[in-house]
C-alpha cells in the first residue's frame, strides 16, 4: 500500500467528477484543452483551470451522427460527450491543429455546446525557418489577448512567469517519479504511474505539486521496504510507446504486468512526453517567447509536429538501452494517422536495432481483450525464448 | 419504390483527349532524370514553384488518380503493406510508400507507375497527412525536404495573418531550397508565364462550369474531374488552353441543341458530391448514378482549383503573394478545408446549382474533408436538402462495398422522391 498514490488514483477514477467538484469548490472557470502541445501555462496565468480533455469509458452513441466512425477514440468520445451535454460544466475549449480530426471540433462545439469561450489556435508545424517562430509568437500573443478579453483581466509577464515556474516544478517532480520507477522496478504499477501523470492534466498544478511532494517523500523514505515486496512481479522489462493524445485502457496495462512484463519506462503522451522538457526561463527572455521555444522543441519526437529529421525510433531505442528493457510494446491508437504514418518505420528500425517489438491496437470500444492478451502472451513468450 | 427508367450516359467527345495528354505528362516525368532534369515530388498547392524552375514535378493526389486510372492502385497498396504499412493509413500515403518499396526493395508493381527518385520533396501542409507522406519518404529515401505549413482558415478574419505566414515560408524556405537544388535563381518570369496560361485555362474552365447550371445538364462532375489535369499538374502547358476551348465549344453546342449528359432526356436527380473523386471507381459510381437518372453536378474538391481566375495577376508586383492570395484573402480556396468555410460554400452551390441531394464521399483512410456529417445535418436543417454518407476509399478497393453504396443511394433517391410528392 502506497498512501501517497491515493489522491492521484481517486482523481482519475471519474474525471468529470474531479473537475466539476473543483469548479464548485473554487468558483473558478474550467477550460478544456485539446492535447497535446497547447501552452496551458497561459490559461493558468489567466486565472483559469486548464484541463486536458479525455476519453470517456462509455461507448460512442449519439456522437456518430456528428463524426465518422473511423475517427480516433478520443475525438469520437469527446464529441459524444459534447453533444450529450456531459461537458456542459466546462466553460471553454481550446483546440488546435493536432491532426485533421481536431480541425472539425470547433464547429461541433460551437453548434452543440456553445461554450462561453472557444479558441482555435493555428499552432504551426515546427518547420525550420524564422517564419515559424515569428508566426507562433504572434499566435500566442493573440491567444493571450483572447484569454484577457474572456476574463477581463490582463495577464502580466510576472503572472505568466509564476505559472511557468509552477508547471516546471510539476514536470521536474514527474521526472523524479519516473526516475524512481526506473530504479525501483516493480514498486509501482503501470496504471498507477499513468494515474499520476493523467491527474496532472485534470487537477490544478498547485494541488498536484503538493500530492507529488508527499508521494516522492513516501517513496524515497520507504524505498527499501517497498523493494523487498515488489507489487509487480515479472521477469521481463518493457518500454511502452505511442498512445498519442489519450490514455489506453488500464486493463491493457494490468494485462502486461499479469503476463510477467514490468514497465521500466514509456514515451506515451500520458507519460513521459507530457513532462519531458521544462519551459526555459531566463532573466531577459519574455515568458511568451519561452513558451514558443518550448513548443518548438524537437524532443521528444512527436509525429504531429512535422519534424522529418528527428528519429522517433532512436529515442525509443535509447529508452530501451537506458532501462535495460527486453522489448517494446507499441500502443497504437486505432485511427491515429500521425502514429499510423510513422509506425512502419519504428517497427523496421527497432527490428534492425535488434529490439523486439509488438504492436497493440488500442480501440475506444475494446472488441476483445482476449485478443490483446494472446498477442501480449506470445510476445512475452518470444522474449523469454530470446526469439 | 424508386421509379426505374432506362438512362444512358452520353459521353463528351473532348474528354477523350485527356488520356493521351495525361500519359504524356507522366511519361515525361518518368524519363526526366534520364534527360538530366531535376524532379520534385510535391504535396499541397506549391507545384507552380518547381515548375517555374523548370523542374518536373509529381503531385501527391494527382499520382493517386494516375495509379488508380492505370488500375495499379491495389498492386501498389499491396507493395506498401508487404513493407509494413497498415490498412488504416491514408491510401495516398500508402501509394507513395508502396512505390518507394518497389524502388528500394524490388516489390513488384507495374513499371508505368514507378517514378524516379526525386531531388527534392516538397510538403505543402494544407492537410497534415500531406506532411506525413514526405516525412515517411524522407526516412526511406533521405532526400532533402522543404516544407511550408498552409493552415486552413476557420474564420475570414484569420486570412490575412495566415497569408503572411505562408508567403514568408515560400520566400524564405521554398524558393531558396529550389534555387539550391537547381543551382540557379528563382525564375519569376517563368512563373508569370505559367500564370498567364493558367489564367486563360481557368477562365475557360469557369465558363464551362457555368453549364452545370443548365437543366438538364450537358455534362457531369466526372467529366469535369477527368479534366482537372490542365489546371492542375499540367498547368502552364500550352495544350491546356486548346483543351478547354474544345470543351467549351462542345458544351455550347450541347446546350444549343439541348443535348443532356444522360439520355434520353436528362437527369432526374442533381447531386452534390463531396470530397475526393473516387479515382479508382469513377466508372462504378457513374453507372450507379446514371441507372437512377442521377448526375453529380458539383463538389468542393474540384472547386478548390482556381474558382476565381480574376484574381490571378501574372503582372503582380509580388507574384508569390498573388499566388497565396488565391488560397487566402482573395480566392479563399483554403477555407473549404474547414467545416465553417465548406458549409458556407456548399450551401451556395446547393442553391445556385439546384441540387436535390448530397452524397458525402467519406474515405475511410482520409479525413481531409472535415465536417462531412455536420454539413449533411446543417444543410438538411437549413435548406431541407437531404444527404447520405458513403463510406469507402478513393483507391483501396477492399473498403468499397457496392451493396452499401446501392442501399445508401436508394435511400437518398427515395427521400428526394418522397419530398417531391409532398
Amino acid at each position: 500500500m502506497i498512501r501517497g498514490l491515493e489522491p492521484f488514483l481517486k482523481a482519475v477514477e471519474n474525471p468529470y467528477k474531479t473537475v466539476s467538484e473543483w469548479k464548485e469548490r473554487t468558483g473558478k472557470k474550467v477550460i478544456g484543452c485539446y492535447p497535446m502541445w497547447l501552452p496551458k501555462e497561459l490559461v493558468h496565468a489567466a486565472g483559469l483551470l486548464p484541463v486536458v480533455v479525455w476519453r470517456s469509458d462509455e461507448p460512442v452513441t449519439i456522437g456518430h451522427a456528428y463524426v465518422h466512425t473511423f475517427n480516433c477514440g478520443l475525438t469520437r468520445s469527446f464529441v459524444d460527450d459534447a453533444v450529450r451535454g456531459k461537458l456542459d460544466f466546462i466553460d471553454g475549449f481550446i483546440i488546435y491543429r493536432t491532426c485533421l480530426q481536431a480541425q472539425e471540433l470547433p464547429f461541433i462545439l460551437e453548434q452543440h455546446v456553445r461554450p462561453a469561450y472557444l479558441e482555435y489556435l493555428y499552432l504551426p508545424a515546427i518547420f525550420p525557418g524564422a517564419a515559424t517562430k515569428d508566426f507562433l509568437i504572434e499566435e500566442l500573443e493573440r491567444f493571450k489577448a483572447s484569454l484577457e478579453e474572456f476574463t477581463g483581466k490582463e495577464i502580466t509577464d510576472g503572472e505568466l512567469r509564476r505559472s511557468i515556474e509552477l508547471y516546471n516544478e510539476n514536470r521536474r517532480m514527474l521526472r523524479r517519479f519516473y526516475e524512481f520507477r526506473r530504479k525501483n522496478l516493480g514498486v509501482l504499477r503501470a496504471r498507477e504511474v499513468m494515474a499520476v501523470v493523467w491527474s496532472s492534466m485534470l487537477v490544478p498544478k498547485e494541488e498536484h505539486n503538493t500530492w507529488l511532494r508527499e508521494l516522492l517523500l513516501e517513496l524515497e523514505e520507504r524505498q527499501e521496504e517497498l523493494l523487498k515486496e515488489p507489487r509487480v512481479k515479472g521477469d521481463l522489462k518493457v518500454v511502452l510507446t505511442g498512445a498519442l493524445c489519450q490514455t489506453p485502457q488500464f486493463e491493457i496495462l494490468d494485462m502486461i504486468e499479469d503476463l510477467g512484463m514490468v514497465v521500466v519506462d514509456d514515451d506515451l503522451y500520458v507519460g513521459s512526453k507530457y513532462f519531458a522538457n521544462d519551459v526555459e526561463l531566463d532573466g531577459n527572455k519574455r515568458p511568451l517567447e519561452a513558451l514558443a521555444e518550448h513548443y518548438l522543441k524537437r524532443e521528444p519526437t512527436c509525429p504531429t509536429k512535422g519534424d522529418w529529421e528527428m528519429d522517433w525510433t532512436d529515442e525509443i531505442a535509447g529508452m530501451v538501452k537506458r532501462g535495460g528493457a527486453d522489448g517494446v510494446i507499441s500502443l497504437l491508437i486505432k485511427f491515429c494517422p500521425p502514429h499510423l504514418c510513422y509506425y512502419p518505420d519504428i517497427k523496421r528500425g527497432l527490428m534492425e536495432a535488434g529490439v523486439p517489438e509488438v504492436m497493440i491496437e488500442v480501440e475506444h470500444e475494446i472488441v476483445s481483450l482476449e485478443g490483446v492478451r494472446t498477442r501480449l502472451q506470445s510476445f512475452a513468450e518470444s522474449l523469454r525464448r530470446g526469439a | 419504390m424508386v421509379e426505374k427508367k432506362e438512362y444512358k450516359l452520353n459521353r463528351l467527345e473532348t474528354t477523350k483527349l485527356i488520356g493521351p495528354m495525361v500519359d504524356k505528362h507522366w511519361a515525361e516525368l518518368r524519363e526526366a532524370k534520364e534527360h538530366g532534369e531535376k524532379v520534385a515530388w510535391c504535396s499541397g498547392p506549391l507545384f507552380i514553384f518547381p515548375y517555374a524552375m523548370g523542374m518536373k514535378c509529381h503531385f501527391m493526389a494527382g499520382y493517386a488518380a494516375y495509379c488508380a486510372g492505370r488500375k495499379a492502385g491495389d498492386q501498389v497498396l499491396e507493395a506498401a503493406e508487404a513493407d509494413g504499412e497498415l490498412m488504416d493509413t491514408c491510401s495516398y500515403h500508402r501509394l507513395h510508400t508502396g512505390m518507394a518499396a518497389a524502388i528500394l526493395r524490388g516489390r513488384p508493381v507495374r513499371k508505368e507507375v514507378i517514378l524516379p527518385i526525386p531531388d527534392l520533396l516538397i510538403t505543402g501542409r494544407l492537410c497534415t497527412e500531406m506532411a506525413h507522406y514526405a516525412e515517411a519518404l524522407y526516412r526511406r529515401l533521405k532526400i532533402p525536404v522543404v516544407a511550408v505549413d498552409i493552415p486552413p482558415p476557420r474564420r475570414k478574419e484569420d486570412l490575412p495573418r495566415l497569408e503572411r505566414f505562408v508567403v514568408r515560408q515560400i520566400k524564405e524556405s521554398l524558393i531558396p531550397a529550389l534555387e539550391k537544388v537547381c543551382g540557379k535563381e528563382f525564375d519569376e518570369e517563368e512563373m508569370r508565364r505559367i500564370l498567364r496560361v493558367l489564367k486563360k485555362a481557368t477562365t475557360l474552365r469557369n465558363q464551362c462550369w457555368e453549364f452545370f447550371k443548365l437543366k438538364p445538364t450537358p455534362w457531369t462532375l466526372w467529366d469535369y474531374g477527368v479534366s482537372i489535369a490542365p489546371v492542375f499538374y499540367m498547368m502552364g502547358k500550352p495544350e491546356t488552353v486548346p483543351y478547354y476551348e474544345k470543351l467549351l465549344a462542345e458544351l455550347k453546342e450541347r446546350a444549343a441543341k439541348k443535348i443532356p449528359a444522360i439520355l434520353p432526356d436528362g437527369e432526374k436527380y442533381r447531386l452534390y458530391w463531396d470530397a475526393w473523386l473516387p479515382w479508382a471507381f469513377l466508372g462504378m459510381f457513374i453507372r450507379k448514378f446514371v441507372s437512377y437518372g442521377a448526375v453529380p453536378i458539383c463538389g468542393r474538391y474540384p472547386w478548390e482549383f482556381f474558382p476565381h481566375p480574376e484574381y490571378i495577376d501574372p503582372d503582380a508586383d509580388d507574384i508569390v503573394k498573388n499566388w497565396v492570395e488565391l488560397y487566402y484573402t482573395k480566392g479563399h480556396q483554403a477555407m473549404v478545408m474547414m467545416t465553417e468555410g465548406a458549409l458556407e460554400q456548399i450551401m451556395e452551390l446547393v442553391e445556385e446549382y439546384s441540387i436535390d441531394g448530397l452524397v458525402m464521399f467519406a474515405s475511410k483512410t482520409c479525413r481531409a474533408w472535415v465536417g462531412q456529417r455536420e454539413i449533411v445535418n446543417e444543410i438538411e436543417r437549413r435548406l431541407g436538402v437531404p444527404g447520405v454518407i458513403i463510406e469507402a476509399d478513393m483507391v483501396d478497393s477492399r473498403m468499397v462495398s457496392e451493396a452499401q453504396i446501392e442501399t445508401r443511394l436508394q435511400a437518398l433517391f427515395e427521400t428526394i422522391d418522397a419530398r417531391r410528392r409532398r
